[in-house]
């Protein structure tokens, strides 16, 4: 008796675990991964037709990390807000070590919004193997996306991961991603850290401040990092550098968008 | 990559060797360096393919330590090379006949290592100020829990010149995952964090 059932226990045990089959916590993508995440979440955005007014409202939050209680409390938050907000950003680190699992479990939540959202790098997000999971599950480090009328400029500029380099974040894309028409009447520049911290290029500081203050159509520079919200006008009465707090201190940035102008910021609590 | 690919293979057929010699002389005493096993094991967080060498820690076999190499092809969310040490406890067998046994529960613990210049064992201080991120990249500790099921090749198939041959799947977490779990235990599911392996353990 016992030969048969044993194998069959063991087999059957098996059979409904494949699914927890690990290479690595390292492996930066398994067959269930998802991929291309922004471009998908960017298409349905571009076929969303609600709500049919010019304004622009979007939720930015940041640092998912460890914080996934509370980042399930934001979506359902979210959803309240669900039928006046256009979509959600969440401003680098998804994950906490940079491992594939944390951002597939970040996904698992963000997928119940009712509302595309789009996810751009952290420095947490580039360690270890993060890199390559964060290219596979989202996509293009920088990027860019037009809505109604405006234009996001979306980079990676975790410059401490690089070593600071020189190279991170990349003014030439960004300078190139500045020049618009007039399908765009307003840019808002979006980063995981704010140029102001210590994990920014100290070289590229200023630089990066005056290249977002040249273009008079950029409204607001959006980070995140520091885990408390805050408001820098590097160039006086130039463009505002706001940071958001984290998810794990339940606090949200929301903000309003028409006609050209940065018409309301708030750092709402939950 | 590739030398340490090499320097192991070599590893691998060196101690292949000293077991055949081992073997030609039985009744001499077992050296502690010459493995009493080959263990293969599928997924389980050390590889998509991991051969390990095991010895025994104790005479009966119930404490086992698995010296191995695992590796993730690029197609397969790799390239890794990984190094594991494993070490598991079979606190009780039960007998099966006289064929064979099973292992029921048996915990374990191992340690990983991820080589490669995207993982680190201590953070760089000329780019990370102090405590800036508190866990290695490159060294994993894992808990495990294995059913195995071992069949005394003597009985079964006394022509293959192997004591017995062991299949077990295993499951493990590490501290990641677990800190992860203990902080989101609303969100996140127990069964979520814990990963499986199956392997095959010969024994000569």
């Amino acid at each position: 008796m016992n030969k048969i059932i044993l194998p069959l226990f063991l087999v059957g045990l098996l059979f409904f675990s494949c699914d927890s089959l690990e290479y690595s916590p390292n492996q930066s993508f398994d067959r269930n991964s998802p991929t291309n995440l922004n471009a998908k979440n960017l298409a349905k955005l571009a076929q969303n037709t609600n709500p049919p007014d010019d304004t622009l409202r979007f939720i930015l939050t940041g640092d998912t990390q460890r914080s996934y209680d509370q980042a399930r409390d934001l979506i359902n938050l979210s959803n309240k807000y669900a039928p006046k907000i256009d979509f959600v950003i969440l401003n680098g680190d998804v994950s906490d070590f940079g491992l594939r699992q944390e951002m597939e479990w970040v996904t698992k939540i963000y997928e119940d919004l009712n509302v595309p959202y789009v996810t751009i790098i952290g420095n947490h997000d580039l360690v270890a193997n993060g890199l390559a999971a964060y290219k596979h599950m989202f996509g293009e480090l920088n990027f860019s996306f037009v809505y109604k009328k405006v234009k996001f400029i979306c980079e990676d500029d975790n410059s401490r991961e690089y070593q600071f380099n020189g190279k991170v974040p990349d003014l030439v894309w960004m300078e190139k991603e500045l020049q618009t028409d007039n399908s765009v009447n307003a840019i808002v520049n979006v980063a995981h850290i704010p140029p102001s911290s210590g994990d920014f290029d100290r070289n590229l500081e200023l630089p990066y401040e005056k290249l977002l203050n040249k273009y008079p159509k950029v409204v607001a520079s959006l980070h995140s990092h520091e885990n408390r919200d805050n408001v820098e006008y590097p160039i006086p009465n130039g463009v505002p550098f706001i940071t958001s707090n984290a998810v794990t201190n339940r606090e949200f940035l929301y903000v309003e968008i028409a006609d050209g102008k940065l018409i309301k910021y708030e750092h709402v609590a939950y | 990559m590739n030398t340490l690919l090499t320097k192991f293979l070599f590893a691998v057929l060196y101690l292949c060797a000293q077991l055949g010699y081992a073997q030609d002389l039985e009744t001499k005493e077992h050296k502690w360096y010459v493995p009493s096993s080959v263990v293969l094991q599928h997924a389980g967080s050390i590889g998509m393919f991991n051969l390990a060498a095991g010895y025994k820690l104790n005479k009966s076999g119930k404490s086992t330590l698995d010296i191995g190499y695992g590796y993730v092809p690029a197609k397969y969310g790799g390239d890794l090379n990984i190094l594991s040490a494993k070490f598991a406890y079979r606190p009780y067998g039960i007998r099966i006949k006289n064929w064979g046994t099973l292992y029921p529960t048996n915990p374990g613990v191992f340690l990983t290592y991820h080589a490669g210049g995207d993982f680190d064992s201590t953070w760089d201080d000329d780019d990370y100020p102090k405590g800036y991120y508190w866990w290695s990249t490159a060294f994993r500790p894992h808990i495990s829990l294995s059913t195995e099921f071992k069949l005394d090749a003597k009985k079964l198939l006394p022509n293959l010149g192997v004591k017995s041959i062991s299949i077990y799947s295993e499951f493990n977490t590490n501290e990641l995952y677990g800190i992860s779990y203990i902080q989101n235990s609303h969100d996140l599911d127990i069964t979520g964090i814990f990963k499986l392996g199956i392997g095959t353990r010969v024994e000569f």
